[in-house]
């Protein structure tokens, strides 16, 4: 029998990990629902974390485990699902480019490698220079200079998150309106400067 | 302990705390609401973790076990908390003491260590739970009734080293209520005694263990937001550096290999010394020489400094990450929580002073907070009470080999417990009709240099072109932090699933079968516990069956409330509480282990239904819409990157 390693859904080398998407799908219907309706708030991508937070914490307070060390096992399961659902829409919800996927998915729009519009060149071109100086000063263990490069990025992640917020307070007022594309384009930018990102950290922790 | 409490035959069970550390393991319950370390069988608080196999079977645990170790170095088993969970192969394993390991024969063999200790062999988790069991009988001699236990691991701790430590439980014959992970139990300890909130570092340099978590105290809730740590970084790592200046005095070579009487000998003289340059600045030893002479070796505190300061450098990049995956500034810290008896060495405290910028608490014992913490939590959860909230989270990522060897990360660390997230997979070759699934933990890129959780695989995939078949992997980390597996292949329409558990981990069957070996009339008495144990189980069953029905009976329909009344009176009858009274009763666990699943189906929907009953109430009064931040502009979105920036390592980064 050929029992082989799982491949995931093919990466072409140089793109960003859009088949993330369709994992991302999975992890909602993981999550028994949408994690806006989870936490009772209204889909939009502009959020007070803090008051988030607060609503995580109510609902830990009801649903942790800990709460029910001596009850039943049928109580047991359900608080324990319960709670990793809670925990992982919390997570979605914090993460700008996981709560703009489920936005979009609630807007009607594919969110899989597939359905994304390609980046603009001139965008990738850039990010290709920034991840190349960024190697060149990681290897030469120029942490100031990787730290200063990351704000620079940092600085157009803002920028991207704004326009991000923008986009979508828009297109929730006006549901029949269709969605722009921009906002699909957009999300595939802010994962690209994630991966900046991390690969910067890794610089930084070592 | 009031005279009450002995007389009481209905006490109620005392919930206990155990640390059990690499060097020491400490026992704690609460007397009037506060904590206090029993007694060992030592006389004193702390239970050397030190365990020495005798011949004819004969075991002995704690100081008397210690003064074998110099002796008989091979049979006595001395910070056992170190090979817990790794695996025979594991490169560490071998530079970790004088002991005779037993080679592993086949693949399976390799995934435990076992000691050769003269007449037997044993693993680290039978080692373990000898301390735990006699940690266990001192509960027992002092508080007549004992409950649950919560065992507390270094936060570091991956999944195989806390499934031994539960295993370890289990074989000792306790009710592991929780594994609780030792800075939260500190901080624990910590921020209920003085109520404090803010940011919170507790710094744990133990025996063999190295631990940093960082957390957000706020007004009961406990929110742990990174964690690092360095399983195999502590104060013997210290005495190592002394040690390995003493043995050129005591005419050794720096290559000559040296008996493992040596090694312990001049080991304990250098841990000696150590101590003494806690409260002095300069200290004396008489060492044993080559050929019976005396040497003297001489040492300032100045020196061991010097020498201690790489092992301090990788404390401080251990501490620095777990701020920044906090995204706290060392400035933005409270207050600094020491625990671990080599927090006393004045070199730790200092480093720690210059890297917060401020001096670190000390008014608990740092090396018994963390059980006082454990048992802070026992009686928390015991009275499932809801004062305090611990939101503790996975220490090290959690992934799936992908091919060429890299890996797909499904939980990535820092993320809160319990979590869940799933993936789903594809096949590469046309008609594969199998997939292999290699669960790994770690943050390093490739497979092979992460953990090795589990293997196995989902076959009978019906044949189709590559990249149709679906695979979808479920990973669960429950509230003890352990992870469990499912994995099913979706485009048959079929579901197929199996339950995983990893490999390391002994099985229900097994811990069975070893404790019967360890009782004397084995299988009988095994039995009638179990009968027991169900029975409690049944009573408490019954009586928050009860109570939920005197709250939530309207979210039963007619039907389904009769369905749960006559399985109610099944399971009392089964007690002996029916009509039939005690001639009705059970005598066989299944019997009642039975009633009790039947139960458990009947209120399963119920129970669902109750649970969101439970969410409905928790955001009541939060009126829906006041998350929508309202500001537009830059001011928002500047507080928004910045929160995204603080909340960074807990999301995934997609
Ligand atoms: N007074 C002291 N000065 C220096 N080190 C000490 C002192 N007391 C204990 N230690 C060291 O603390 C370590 C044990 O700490 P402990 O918290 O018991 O560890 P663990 O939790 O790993 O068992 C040992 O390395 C011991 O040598
Ligand atoms: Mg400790």
């Amino acid at each position: 029998m050929a029992a082989v390693t799982p491949s995931r859904s093919a990466e072409g080398s140089g793109t960003p990990p859009l088949d993330r998407g369709s994992r991302s799908e999975a992890r909602r219907s993981a999550g028994g629902g949408d994690p806006f309706d989870l936490f009772q708030i209204p889909p939009a991508f502009e959020l007070d974390l803090e008051e988030l937070g607060r609503r995580h914490r109510e609902l830990s307070r009801a649903l942790h485990p800990d709460r029910y060390v001596g009850r039943p096992a049928a109580e047991r399961r359900e608080a324990l699902g319960r709670a990793i659902e809670v925990n992982e829409a919390w997570r979605v919800l914090r993460d700008p480019a996981r709560r703009a996927e489920v936005l979009l998915q609630r807007l009607g729009v594919p969110t899989g490698e597939e359905s994304n519009p390609p980046a603009r060149p001139e965008f990738l071109m850039e990010m290709m220079e920034r991840r190349e100086s960024l190697r060149a000063l990681g290897r030469a263990g120029d942490l100031a200079g990787v730290e200063a490069l990351s704000e620079e990025v940092r600085g157009q992640e803002r920028e991207l998150l704004r326009e991000l917020g923008e986009g979508f307070r828009r297109a929730l007022e006006t549901p029949e309106a269709p969605v722009p594309a921009t906002l699909s384009l957009r999300l595939g930018e802010l994962r690209y400067l994630r991966r900046f990102f991390d690969e910067a950290d890794a610089f930084l922790s070592d | 302990m009031t005279l009450f409490d002995i007389f009481d035959p209905k006490a109620p069970p005392k919930p206990i705390g155990i640390d059990l550390g690499t060097t020491h393991s400490i026992v704690a319950s609460l007397r009037d609401g506060r904590p206090y370390a029993l007694t060992t069988c030592d006389g004193t608080g702390l239970l050397p973790s030190v365990v020495y196999y005798g011949r004819g079977g004969n075991v002995v645990v704690g100081e008397v076990a210690k003064a074998h170790a110099l002796r008989e170095p091979e049979s006595t088993i001395v910070s056992v908390k170190r090979f817990m969970g790794r695996g025979a192969d594991d490169p560490q394993t071998r530079a970790l003491g004088a002991y005779k390991f037993v080679e592993p024969r086949t693949e399976e063999e390799a995934r435990t260590v076992r000691f050769d200790v003269g007449d037997r062999v044993v693993t680290p988790v039978e080692v373990s739970a000898e301390i735990l069991r006699s940690l266990k009988q001192s509960a027992v001699d002092q508080l007549t009734n004992v409950g649950g236990a919560v065992i507390t691991v270094p936060a570091y701790f991956d999944d195989a080293q806390r499934q031994a430590t539960r295993d370890a439980g289990r074989l000792a014959g306790l009710e592991v209520l929780r594994l609780l992970n030792e800075p939260t139990a500190a901080a624990l300890a910590y921020g209920l005694d003085k109520r404090r909130n803010g940011v919170f570092v507790v710094f744990d340099l133990g025996g063999g263990t190295f631990d940093v978590t960082i957390l957000l105290l706020d007004d009961g809730v406990f929110q742990v937001k990174s964690t690092g740590g360095d399983s195999a970084l502590g104060g013997d790592d210290i005495d190592r550096l002394i040690a390995e200046r003493m043995l050129p005095v005591m005419g050794f070579g720096a290559d000559e290999s040296v008996s493992p009487e040596i090694v312990n000998l001049v080991l304990d003289a250098a841990r000696q010394a150590k101590h003494a340059l806690t409260d002095r600045t300069e200290v004396e030893v008489q060492l044993p020489a080559r050929g019976g002479d005396q040497r003297v070796f001489r040492l300032s505190r100045a020196e061991l400094d010097e020498w201690m300061q790489p092992l301090m450098e990788r404390a401080g990049r251990v501490c620095r990450r777990a701020l920044r995956d906090a995204g706290v500034g060392p400035g933005e810290v409270d207050g600094v929580i020491l625990v671990g008896g080599s927090t006393r060495v004045p070199r730790v405290r200092s480093y720690v002073a210059e890297l917060f910028g401020r001096e670190a608490l000390g008014d608990i014992d740092p090396e018994r907070v963390v059980a006082y913490g454990a048992a802070i939590q026992a009686e928390l959860l015991s009275k499932e009470s809801d004062e305090v909230l611990l939101l503790d989270v996975l220490p090290l990522s959690l992934g799936i080999e992908t091919m060429g060897g890299g890996v797909d990360k499904i939980l990535p660390r820092n993320t809160t417990i319990p979590a869940g997230a799933k993936s789903t997979f594809t096949t590469y070759a046309d008609n594969q009709t199998g997939f292999e699934i290699h669960v790994v933990q770690g943050e390093r890129e490739l497979a092979q240099d992460c953990r090795s959780l589990a293997k196995f695989s989902l076959r009978g995939i019906p044949p189709m072109p590559a990249g149709l078949a679906r695979l979808e992997v479920e990973f669960h980390v429950d509230e003890n932090n352990l992870l469990h597996v499912t994995a099913r292949e979706l485009t048959t329409g079929k579901v197929q699933s199996v339950e995983v558990k990893p490999s390391y981990g002994l099985s229900d069957d097994e811990i069975e079968d070893m404790l019967i070996d360890a009782l004397e009339h084995g299988e009988e008495d095994l039995e009638a516990r179990r009968l027991a144990d169900a029975r409690v189980e049944a009573e408490r069953v019954l009586l928050a069956t009860t109570k939920s029905l005197e709250v939530d009976a309207d979210l039963l329909d007619a039907d389904e409330r009769r369905n749960v009344d006559a399985a109610m009176d099944a399971l009392r009858r089964a007690l002996g509480q029916g009509p039939e009274g005690a001639s009705g009763a059970a005598r066989k666990a299944s019997v009642v282990q039975a009633r009790l699943d039947a139960l458990d189906d009947a209120t399963h929907a119920w129970a669902g239904r109750r649970m969101d009953r439970a969410i409905q109430r928790a955001l009541a009064g939060k009126g829906v819409g006041d998350v929508a931040d309202e500001v537009s502009g830059a001011a928002g979105v500047d507080a928004h990157v910045a929160a995204h920036r603080r909340a960074k390592d807990q999301g995934a980064r997609s």
